[in-house]
């Protein structure tokens, strides 16, 4: 059951000069939601494009399934990018394919399946995500939450045991939002995939989360079960949940004031 | 001590016309806030700026005015100003950027010419069907375009040719320079930076919106090349249609001239007939559609590697565009020069 499928070791990101990851390391484990949270900024979406191997670390190392990440184009890495689905924030459809040939595209790609098949296999995920009206659409014609799903769908055609969301329910009604996570959910029970979702969307957090990661300033503040994380009373991650916004979490700094006050009214 | 007695209402207008007086001066002030009611952010910044450069001293405050003040009080951090960074470091670093620069587009270029011919048999990743759909766009869509320019191009050359060489009675040859010089020189070369600007500029801002909106990192993450998911179907659609676009384009212009010897000068059809046909060199000919082909490559590789190169925004898409249409008509004009030391 807890064995882990993704492994971040001592992770450390820089854009140019700037630091945005300082020394990450943490696990996902098996058929486990795991949400990565933290105010905007604090370096979810950088973690996220280098686990999988978008962007290449300054230091430290990221091993998913038994591979270390390294560069895009070996043949490792290609392997082991197969194996995961990635769905980003704006679903990230090509434009200039249909719903039905931007999900076949993994599987015309990868594999040497029949086109009845591969027909077959879109129209499959098309219904799981309950978007079969959409298969001869492009992605133009769709509104933002079918455009998530479709994404979904894609990203889970080729049964990926892990599956990465950057952001599902941001910009979605909340009832869209909610259906988002029960789809995730049931992904998890029916299929046991590991799902790695990047969100600061509290409710949905709540609702889906086993196990969240929270990070601030590109630093690990909380790394555990959401059970004990709802227990913290105090700190960041307590403010977070209760929605206390004092600006990144820090108390603002005082300066001592140099005003001499002589007398007031 | 400098003593300043403040109005009832410390306000942005107050600030605006007292502020200079006050901060020019030195030495200990001492702000009198005896009838002061409120204050404004001008008025807060003013004595924060007081307090850090001057002694300042404050009488007969009220208490929520003086909370006001010191509620907003920031730290300032010294260390953090901005250094401009010692010579020879820009340098380097200018040097260094464009060094990398250089290489992204180096590898672009190798990548698309590698996927467009070797690659091609090693994976089966090549799109059936996108052919036919990007010839359509690329190239037929720029063929109207173009013969109308080239045709307009070929009067003009024609029309001031004609008055130059009839001050030499050289009317006859009128032909023999429209011709050539479609052949060798404008055919190729108008057509180029026709598609330039309309083909480069469009590929350019595919692959940069494409960029904005992860879709070149999604293609990453499902184990495909972009390059050669992306550029490669332009670079055989443009590598196709290129010489033919070019070839109409010396013909409409040819035409133009013809037109223009007609009417203007008057010669006989036959007598212009003989000059075309003797003035065609098949040679000229070839080296001319090898160039358009040299451009097209130019155009398709300029084109995305300004799109690949975007990060960022929506109003990236429009500045790469800019940069890649003029970046490849220059490109193009460089290459035109070269080329005409060869033949």
């Amino acid at each position: 059951m807890s064995e882990n499928v993704i492994e971040i070791r001592n992770l450390t990101a820089k854009y140019g000069d700037r630091t945005v990851l300082h020394d990450i390391s943490t696990d996902f484990k098996r058929a486990e939601i795991k949400v990565v949270l933290g105010t905007s900024g604090c370096g979810k979406t950088t973690l996220l494009k280098h686990t999988i191997g978008l962007l290449a670390p300054a230091s430290g190392t990221v091993n998913i399934l038994g591979t270390q990440i390294g560069e895009l184009d070996s043949p490792e890495t290609m392997a082991t990018l197969k194996r995961i689905g990635v769905m980003y924030q704006y679903g990230a459809l090509l434009g200039s394919l249909t719903v039905a040939q931007n999900i076949a595209l993994p599987l015309k790609m990868h594999t040497k399946l029949s086109n009845q098949l591969i027909e077959e296999i879109v129209r499959d995920k098309l219904h799981s995500v309950k978007l079969d009206i959409a298969y001869d659409l492009f992605p133009g014609e769709l509104s933002g939450g079918m455009r998530k799903r479709a994404a979904i769908a894609r990203a889970l055609v080729l049964d990926p045991p892990i599956l990465f969301c950057d952001e599902p329910s941001a910009g979605l009604d909340p009832v869209t939002s909610a259906g988002l996570d029960d789809l995730l959910k049931e992904m998890r029970d029916h299929l046991g995939i590991t799902i790695v979702v990047i969100t600061h969307e509290i409710e949905s957090i709540k609702v889906i989360a086993d196990s969240i990661l929270y990070l601030e300033k590109g630093k690990v503040l909380y790394d555990g079960s959401l059970a004990e994380a709802l227990k913290v009373t105090a700190g960041p991650l307590a403010n977070f949940f209760n929605r206390v916004d004092n600006f990144n979490g820090a108390p603002a700094v005082k300066m001592q004031s140099k005003l001499i006050v002589r007398s007031t009214q | 001590m400098e003593v300043i007695h403040l109005p009832k209402d410390i306000d942005r207008h107050w600030v605006e016309t007292s502020s200079g007086a006050i901060l020019a001066g030195t030495g200990p002030i001492l702000l009198d806030f005896k009838d002061v009611e409120s204050i404004d952010s001008a008025g807060i910044a003013l004595v924060h700026i007081l307090e850090r450069t001057r002694s300042t001293e404050v009488e007969s405050i009220r208490r929520p005015i003086l909370d006001q003040i010191e509620s907003t009080q920031q730290e300032i951090d010294s260390s953090k100003k901005q250094t401009k960074s010692p010579f020879f470091e820009r340098i380097g670093t200018s040097f260094y950027n464009n060094f990398c620069e250089f290489r992204i587009a180096l590898s672009v270029l190798v990548e698309m010419l590698y996927w467009g011919t070797i690659g091609m048999f090693e994976r089966r990743d090549f799109r059936k069907g996108i052919l036919g759909e990007q010839m359509y766009h690329l190239g037929y869509g720029a063929l109207g375009i173009t013969l109308a320019l080239t045709f307009l191009i070929g009067v003009a050359l024609a029309v001031q040719s004609a008055i130059q060489l009839k001050a030499f009675g050289a009317d006859v040859f009128l032909i023999a320079l429209v011709v050539q010089g479609m052949i060798r020189e404008l055919g190729p070369l108008m057509a180029a930076i026709i598609l330039a600007g309309r083909t480069g500029s469009a590929t350019t801002a595919e692959i940069a919106t494409m960029k904005v909106q992860e879709e070149v990192d999604a293609l990453k993450t499902m184990g495909l090349n972009e390059i050669q998911f992306i550029v490669v179907p332009k670079f055989w659609a443009l590598s196709a249609t290129m010489p033919l676009v070019t070839v109409m384009a010396i013909m409409s212009g040819i035409l133009g001239g013809f037109v223009v010897a007609f009417t203007m000068v008057g010669m006989a059809p036959q007598m212009i007939m003989d000059e075309f046909v003797k003035n065609i060199i098949v040679k000229d000919f070839v080296l001319s559609i090898l160039k358009s082909l040299v451009f097209s490559w130019l155009i398709i590789w300029v084109g995305s590697y300004y799109g690949f190169r975007v990060s960022g925004g929506a109003e990236e898409v429009g500045r790469a565009t800019t940069q890649s249409v003029v970046s490849t008509i220059f490109v193009i004009v460089v290459a035109d020069a070269i080329f005409s030391f060869f033949y």
